[in-house]
């Protein structure tokens, strides 16, 4: 058994706050939110948090300040900055104050979620050569893709899909996080939603149809999620 | 008292009056001058020859001495040899009621001493003096006025340039600036000006027409979020029916969001806040990466795709910026063709030694009309079907920015029902 997963939650808007609390307590994680750069400040010094998601526009003290000063006092604990600014400029800003991962304002949650995951799993060797949920199997190593035994044939494109919702097991998975890291396009005003629903829409034809038990699932307004059972 | 800059009305006449004053001051003190020295010599030579006379006389004839007053007029003399005086006429010494000029010769045996009224001389000098005394300061009073007057005469196409621009807001920069004649400095002036203004007017119409269009497009969105949230909230649905009603909710969002994403870019570019890294791209790998990734969309369709990017063309441009303004295109190619139409994408160099890449499709083509406008922002074609196949209508706009930011150009061939070519073309690298 693992143990809970401690994250401070360093934001001054309540919406957002109360959201990020809601959907990091559904994943399981141990949640204290801070709502001022002062408190979160008090906070990382008293107690101990495997991972900080702290907002850059802060009262009474700018978050780039706070990570400054924690950073010189040699806080190793991860730090995703949240931002509304997504001009190089901040971004590089917060990289270089010691920020480990940044993400521009409006967010999705799976995708706060899958960055948090990726922080608290960093320095741990990723060697995972065989991917599967039920009988989907994936092998990275020969690039194959079996379902009950059945050999699927799957273009590149529709790997890399599969592959990215087999990482994110159980989580959902947004059309930007698909845009961004699979197709590795970074720009996000670049029409590519018609793309990801058409590929996702034929890596279904594929996994699922021919199955009664279906895998992959739309969840409408979010994204797509990978796991047994209905979606 | 506030000392205030003078007009340059004022100064022009300020200047004009000193200029003219000093040239006046100086040639009437030279006439006076010459004037003074003229007439002293003139009397000077009738004192030598007096003298002369007087020399010649007593010389030869001493006794005549006495004659001279009556016969030649000369009334003032003295002849002298020593202290013993010879002759002096009835008057001498001259009295001191008038001014007289004195000129004395002395040799060895004997002096002459001659003076002559030089009263009329110093008259002359005088009403030559109070002449230019007087007439000066008038000649000057006159040149000002007139100096001002001609001052305001040329200047008052400036004074109404300025009433006129002054009048100009941003509501009615339709109004131009008068030029009487374009061609003198004013007229040009008036030109320049009124090139501004017109770039301004097309600047803050475009801006007017944006706006409106944004917070439509922008409103619309956020009219449905509203309207669903408030319909849901008077109902009472099923838990499935709530889930619907949020990934709604959330679609439309998303929609608002693209759209934030599209404008702040834009906004950004016309700012000339997007930082841009030149390298030079292979533009066939580029293009040839775009047509993979979009490729599907057009299967989707049955469309024909044909890519030729085989052969290596190479510009200097932001890989990234590029990317965008080259997706686009072919997005928009492929949305608008209908199915089993065909898709053509190809990289070249053109004789130039420009970069070339075309993106022709077979859709419904472009009319005359639109062809201008379609790359501004938020126009549409035919408005309710590119709303209803998710565009904002921000595509183009994006393309040509992207293209253009890039050095480059972007070209539209279009015949109506036979489909479009967008060529973009890039500086030799």
């Amino acid at each position: 058994m693992q143990r809970t997963m401690r994250v401070l939650v360093v934001e001054d808007e309540k919406k957002v706050a109360k959201a990020l609390r809601e959907g990091l307590e559904a994943e399981h994680y141990d949640v204290r939110v801070a709502s001022s750069g002062e408190e979160g400040f008090f906070l990382v010094n008293h107690e101990a948090f495997d991972c900080v998601v702290l907002d850059l526009m802060l009262p009474q003290r700018d978050g780039i300040e706070v990570l400054t000063t924690l950073r010189k006092r040699g806080l190793p604990t991860p730090v995703l900055i949240l931002t509304a600014k997504d001009t190089i400029d901040d971004r590089v800003r917060g990289l270089d104050s010691g920020a480990d991962d940044y993400l521009v304002k409006p967010f999705a949650i799976p995708e706060l979620l899958a960055r948090i995951r990726a922080l608290l799993r960093r320095g741990r060797p990723d060697q995972i050569l065989k991917l599967h949920l039920d009988d989907l199997q994936m092998d990275l190593m020969t690039r194959t893709v079996t379902r009950g035994g059945q050999a699927i044939d799957l273009t590149v494109k529709e790997f890399e899909v599969l592959e990215y919702l087999l990482r994110h097991l159980g989580h959902v998975v947004s059309r930007e996080m698909l845009t961004r890291d699979v197709w590795r396009i970074a720009a996000r005003a670049t029409p590519f939603d018609n793309v990801i629903d058409v590929t996702i829409a034929r890596l279904r034809r594929k996994i699922d149809d021919p199955f009664p038990t279906k895998l992959l699932h739309t969840v409408r307004g979010a994204g797509f999620v990978l796991r047994r059972g209905r979606g | 008292m506030k000392l205030t800059v003078p007009t340059v009305r004022a100064r022009l006449t300020l200047w004009h009056a000193a200029v003219l004053a000093i040239i006046v001051c100086l040639f009437s003190a030279g006439t006076l001058l010459f004037v003074r020295v003229r007439l002293y010599r003139a009397l000077d030579e009738q004192i030598a020859q007096d003298l002369a006379t007087i020399e010649k006389v007593y010389r030869e004839e001493t006794g005549d001495l006495g004659e001279l007053d009556h016969r030649m007029g000369l009334t003032l003399f003295e002849v002298a040899e020593g202290p013993t005086v010879i002759y002096r006429t009835a008057s001498w010494p001259p009295p001191t009621t008038k001014p007289y000029r004195m000129r004395t010769i002395t040799d060895a045996t004997h002096r002459v001493s001659v003076a002559r009224d030089e009263t009329s001389v110093r008259q002359t000098l005088w009403t030559l003096t109070t002449v230019f005394a007087l007439g000066i300061p008038c000649a000057l009073g006159l040149a000002v006025a007139g100096g001002y007057i001609l001052a305001g005469r040329v200047l008052a196409p400036v004074g109404a340039m300025a009433e006129t621009a002054r009048r100009i807001t941003a509501e009615s920069l339709s109004a131009r600036l008068p030029a009487d004649n374009p061609r003198d400095e004013f007229g040009r002036l008036a030109g320049v000006f009124n090139e501004t203004l017109s770039r301004l007017e097309a600047a803050f119409e475009q801006l007017r027409r944006f706006t409106a269009d944004a917070s439509h497009e922008l409103r619309t969105p956020l009219t449905s979020l509203r309207s669903i949230g408030e319909v849901a909230l008077h109902r009472s649905l099923t838990i499935q029916e709530y889930r619907d009603v949020v990934a709604s909710m959330l679609e439309e969002v998303d929609r608002l969001t693209r759209l934030v994403e599209n404008l702040l870019l834009l906004t950004r570019a016309e700012a000339g806040r997007i930082p841009m890294t030149r390298t030079v791209v292979n533009l066939s790998e580029l293009v040839a990466n775009i047509a993979d990734n979009l490729r599907v969309l057009a299967d989707e369709k049955d469309q024909a795709w044909s890519v030729d990017a085989a052969e290596p063309v190479t510009a200097a441009c932001d890989a990234g910026i590029l990317r965008q303004g080259v997706t686009n295109l072919v997005y928009n190619a492929i949305k608008y063709t209908p199915d089993k139409g065909v898709i053509r994408i190809a990289t070249r160099r053109d004789p130039a030694g420009d970069a070339v890449i075309e993106v022709q499709d077979t859709g419904p083509g472009i009319a005359a009309a639109h062809r201008e406008r379609i790359f501004e922002r938020f126009y549409r074609v035919d408005d309710a079907r590119s709303r209803e196949s998710g565009g904002v209508g921000l595509g183009l706009a994006i393309a040509r920015w992207a293209v253009e930011a890039n050095a480059g150009r972007i070209e539209l061939e279009s015949d109506e029902g036979r489909g479009t070519l967008f060529r973009i073309v890039l500086p030799a690298s």
